[in-house]
């Protein structure tokens, strides 16, 4: 592992001098050349290079999986107006269509080396465990796009359209880690914006009385909302779309390039 | 050390892998079952493990009607409340493969949907779909209930198929005086 060391002294000390490795050899603390301390002798194999190690495992294997996760299950969560339930949708195929291309741009960014994440040498559970976290990557990358695009109407075909030719432009762009990931942060959050400010603005929430009564109280937003064809979410949903670009992108912030970089 | 380091990591990466796995297959739970509220999650979910078990079943060659709820259907379908009979049926084959029990939904419809004056076209359609499912199942089912004058998938067909015709037939006064089967 890169930066780390191993220097003996920065090993801790354990309760046992000798210790029996995991494939059944036993080793004896006296025969190796550390001085075990008469109080506290020392065990082989937890020194800070292997905290690092299981501490980076954790980061890689748990948490990270986890934090795409959360962002693929928000990323289609909506809460419906005005009585705040549970609505889930699914990811139109347009969005798996992005997600696929933004995963190419970030292989060919940088951001993924795939070369490094599978390889033979690597043990069968490595790479299964490699493309578990690269596969909720994926899920996270489409919900994301789920999360921003308009559902329906005039909205959804101008957003996609939008998204299509950024990334098809950046297809061909010589852009390296950061720019790309700085250049989709401000795609992400204008899209953001545009739907769960702007648009959300405009959608006209249900009124008691009914319709006919809605149109006269506020004729220009039913009009809008009519003819942009925008279903009606709770304030609620703003959020929880902002916390689900927060989660993508911070899981993005610590992938690292490969399996084996820290 | 190698060893002993490498070792540990692999169980974080297999902990985290079905970690990962199971989390993920909740979220297409979600995703399918759509619940709109947390407590619809449990709700949805139970009923998913259900049928889940229920085609467990079915694969390994276990699956039996429920016999209860098929009594308690039997029991509202001779005191004429078919509706309950049809819903308590339904639980008790969940998987629609018993004929005897599809049988009685369909005869459910027959009794619901008869009239002396008139039929419920409705529930005859209904009811004509739901025997269809009986030759699949068992193409020489013979029902055993002595209470039922039908006790064949072919009669109760033509009883549903002679009730939803308009015929000459309909307007003969002697009708009134039919009995239901």
């Amino acid at each position: 592992m890169p930066g780390s060391t191993t220097d003996t002294s920065e090993r801790p000390a354990v309760d046992a001098a000798i210790v029996e490795a995991v494939d059944g050899a036993v080793i004896d603390a006296d025969e190796q050349e550390i001085e075990p301390s008469p109080a506290r002798p020392k065990l082989i194999g937890t020194g800070s290079d292997a905290v690092r190690e299981r501490q980076r495992a954790v980061r890689l294997y748990f948490f990270l999986p986890l934090l795409f996760l959360t962002a693929a299950l928000m990323g289609g969560l909506r809460l419906a107006s005005p009585d705040n339930a549970f609505v889930f949708v699914a990811p139109a195929l347009i969005c798996l269509v992005f997600g696929a291309v933004l995963m190419v741009l970030f292989v060919r960014g940088g951001l993924i080396s795939i070369e490094d994440w599978f390889s033979d040498d690597l043990a069968t559970v490595h790479n299964i465990a490699n493309g578990v976290l690269l596969a909720s990557v994926f899920a996270a990358t489409v919900q994301v796009f789920n999360s921003v695009v308009p559902e329906a109407g005039l909205p959804f075909w101008v957003v996609a359209f939008c998204f299509a030719w950024t990334l098809w432009n950046n297809l061909f762009a010589d852009l390296g880690n950061r720019k790309l990931l700085r250049s989709m942060i401000a795609l992400f959050s204008f899209a953001f914006v545009a739907k769960y400010l702007i648009l959300a603005g405009l959608t006209a929430p249900p009124t008691e009385g009914g319709w006919l009564r809605s149109v006269f109280e506020d004729p220009a937003r039913q009009a809008v909302t009519w003819a942009l064809d925008l279903p009606r979410y709770s304030a609620g949903t703003g959020y929880i779309q902002f916390f689900t670009l927060g989660f993508y992108f911070l899981g993005l912030y610590l992938l690292p390039r490969s399996a084996d970089h820290v | 050390m190698e060893r002993i380091i490498s070792v540990k990591v692999k169980y974080i990466q297999i902990l985290g892998t079905v970690l990962a796995a199971f989390y993920g297959v909740f979220i297409v739970f979600l995703y399918a079952a759509e619940p709109r509220s947390l407590g619809e999650v449990t709700s949805k979910a139970i009923s998913a493990v259900e049928s889940t078990v229920t085609k467990g079943q079915v694969l390994t060659g276990t699956y039996e009607v429920d016999r209860e709820r098929f009594n308690e259907g039997l029991t509202a379908f001779r005191s004429d409340n078919f509706i309950l009979a049809r819903d308590r049926f339904e639980r008790a084959d969940p998987e629609k493969r018993d004929a005897n029990t599809q049988f009685y939904i369909a005869y459910s419809f027959y009794r619901q949907g008869w009239g002396r004056v008139s039929n419920d076209d409705d529930l005859f359609k209904a009811g004509l779909e739901a025997l269809q499912r009986v030759p699949q199942i068992d193409p020489d089912f013979v029902s055993k209930d002595a209470g039922l004058q039908l006790r064949t998938a072919a009669e109760l067909r033509n009883e549903f198929e002679e009730g939803l015709k308009v015929t000459a037939g309909d307007f003969n006064p002697f009708k009134l005086i039919r009995e239901r089967k």
